[in-house]
This record gives C-alpha cells, sequence and structure tokens, in this order.
C-alpha cells in the first residue's frame, strides 16, 4: 500500500518519480531470494555469447571512463592493464591477438608489461579491433595520464635537466 | 545523460556522484519525501545534479550484492517540483536507474543485475517503462536489458 504523503499523485505518476521502500517479512525475504535467483539463473542462461561479450565490453568502457575522468592517478591502471583486460574479455590468447593486429607477440607482451608505450598506430588498431566500441582517445588518455604523473613527479629527471637551463626568469607565480 | 526541461523542450546536461555527509541535511523530507539520513549506514546515496548546477534533482539509495553481482535500488526519489503533472524535468528516475546499470555493469560485466523490490500498484509501470523482468516480489533487469536502459539515458 503506498503511503498517504503520495496522495494525489496516480501510479503512473509516482513510478515515474520514486522507487519506494517495500518492506518485507523474513518469509516474504527469503521467498524473493529464492525466485530472483531462478529467474536470473534462467536469465543468464539464455544469454548469447555476443550479449556477454557486449557487457563485458562496457564494462571495461566504463572503468576507462571513470578512470580517466578521475584526478586520481592509479601506478595500476596503466595501458598495459587495460589492454590485458582487453584481452582477457575477448577471451584471446597473446599469440592470437598480436596477429590479428598485425604486431609481433613480443611487442604486445612488451606493451602489456608497461616496457613499451604504444604507438599512435597500435592505438587505432585497438578502436578498429574493438569495432570502436573502446575508443582510440580513450587508450590514448591513459597513457596521457601516465605521462603527466610522470612529468609532474620526476625529481631525478628534473635533477639531470637542470644544467642545461640558465638564466631562469626571476618570477615567482 | 541528460533530463528534458519541459516548459521549454530542451535538454539538459546531469552529473550523478556520491552524497557527502554534509549533504545529507539537504535531502530533507518536506522535499525529496524521505528521511535520507536513515540510509547512511545501510546504503549508497548518489545525487542528480544539471552540470555546473547545486540544486539536487534526485537521490537514490544502492544496496550493494558483490556475492550475487547485484545492485538494490533501495529509494529513489525525485524532488517534489519533479513529481506529477507540473513536474519541471522529464527523466530524472529513468537517468538514476541508468546509473544504477551502469554501475552494475562496471563492476560485474555480463552477471550484472540491478533490482528493486516494487509496491504492487507500480511494478507493471516499472515493466513497462524500463523493460524490468518480473521475480515475483522483486524486478530486475540483466544483460540486453541493462544495455538497452543505460543507452535509452546515456546516448
Amino acid at each position: 500500500m503506498i503511503n498517504k504523503q503520495f496522495a494525489g499523485y496516480s501510479d503512473e505518476e509516482i513510478a515515474d518519480a520514486f522507487v519506494l521502500p517495500q518492506k518485507l517479512t523474513k518469509r516474504q525475504q527469503a521467498s524473493a531470494a529464492l525466485e530472483l535467483v531462478k529467474a536470473r539463473k534462467k536469465s543468464l542462461g539464455g544469454m548469447s555469447e555476443i550479449d556477454k561479450l557486449t557487457a563485458n565490453l562496457l564494462q571495461l568502457k566504463f572503468q576507462l571512463e571513470d578512470y580517466i575522468k578521475s584526478e586520481d592517478f592509479n601506478e595500476e591502471k596503466s595501458f598495459g592493464y587495460f589492454l590485458k583486460e582487453y584481452l582477457h574479455l575477448i577471451n584471446k590468447k597473446r599469440n592470437e591477438f598480436a596477429a590479428e593486429i598485425g604486431i609481433h607477440e613480443t611487442l604486445l607482451s612488451q606493451l602489456i608489461n608497461n616496457h613499451r608505450e604504444p604507438a599512435n598506430s597500435i592505438i587505432i588498431r585497438l578502436e578498429l579491433h574493438s569495432n570502436n566500441a573502446i575508443p582510440a582517445a580513450y587508450w590514448y588518455r591513459v597513457v596521457e595520464k601516465e605521462k603527466e604523473y610522470f612529468i609532474q613527479t620526476n625529481k631525478q629527471l628534473r635533477k639531470n635537466q637542470k644544467k642545461f637551463v640558465k638564466n631562469r626568469l626571476a618570477v615567482s607565480l | 545523460m541528460e533530463i528534458i526541461e519541459i516548459v521549454s523542450n530542451s535538454k539538459r546536461k546531469i552529473v550523478i556522484s556520491s552524497v557527502r555527509d554534509e549533504e545529507l541535511n539537504v535531502l530533507t523530507k518536506r522535499r525529496y519525501s524521505f528521511i535520507w539520513k536513515t540510509l547512511k549506514e545501510s546504503a549508497a546515496i548518489y545525487k542528480l545534479q544539471i552540470d555546473g548546477e547545486d540544486d539536487i534533482l534526485g537521490a537514490m539509495a544502492l544496496v550493494d550484492f558483490p556475492n550475487e553481482f547485484r545492485i538494490e535500488i533501495k529509494l529513489l526519489a525525485s524532488s517534489k517540483e519533479n513529481v506529477g503533472k507540473i513536474k519541471k524535468y522529464e527523466g530524472i528516475a529513468g537517468c538514476l536507474i541508468a546509473f544504477c546499470c551502469r554501475e552494475s555493469i562496471k563492476k560485474y560485466g555480463y552477471m550484472a543485475c540491478v533490482s528493486l523490490i516494487p509496491k504492487t500498484e507500480l511494478k507493471h509501470h516499472y515493466i513497462n517503462k524500463y523493460g524490468m523482468i518480473d521475480a515475483g516480489w522483486q524486478l530486475y533487469l540483466d544483460g540486453k536489458g541493462l544495455h538497452n536502459i543505460i543507452k535509452k539515458y546515456s546516448l
């Protein structure tokens, strides 16, 4: 029964604006849980491989989107990390995938292990391989994020480069 | 994601984010129909705002069930002026539900599921509007159903 505070609204108007809390007894809760498990088992059983792949690609896409948007840098979430995830989601072996994007397996391993930075051509090939599901810009921004963090935090690089800079400006912003 | 300003029929870009502790006082029963503070410990609470504006147009409480790869919508409410025939914006609840679907897929991939326990009188409205599947006491979305809602409200 809907609370009287919603009197004056039709059921459709209420459903259009709310999900109202519904209290169930312990018995009803147990029954609800069981019914849901059964229904979901049936749904999952009827899910095609394409539906599963679509959902998994969306998962990676959303993870990439949120990471790119976030102001935080996470050392673990490198280009190599996301590339490894991509391979895992599409269930491809490294040699198979390397052949599909026209690179040597060694280069693929170097990219996954973050021993090499991806060329623009690789980033474009990844977009093409995913049939635009994961845009090239997403891969590019992950690389950019790593670069930005490296530039911002690398003290050694600053120390090494100091000797090449003369007559520094006498201003401080 | 976007909502539609009914009077001008113009789209407004929205953002959905976590409600900060201090904002729980803003979510009053008078404007948001419930005492949201009481859900603080048991659910993750999110708010919907027009991009660049402070006013909260809707809120939603989610409970995650990692063992079941499922997120339950415990409570969702549009602000008072966005309910009924004279509402200002269209699509607040839809965008919040789409956000929940996105979170679920982001966490659980193809196993993802979004569920809610509807009031009996409202059940068929959720089924018709969001394509939810009837599982007796609960309604749920998974697989293509989640994807369809995300596409409808996100693109």
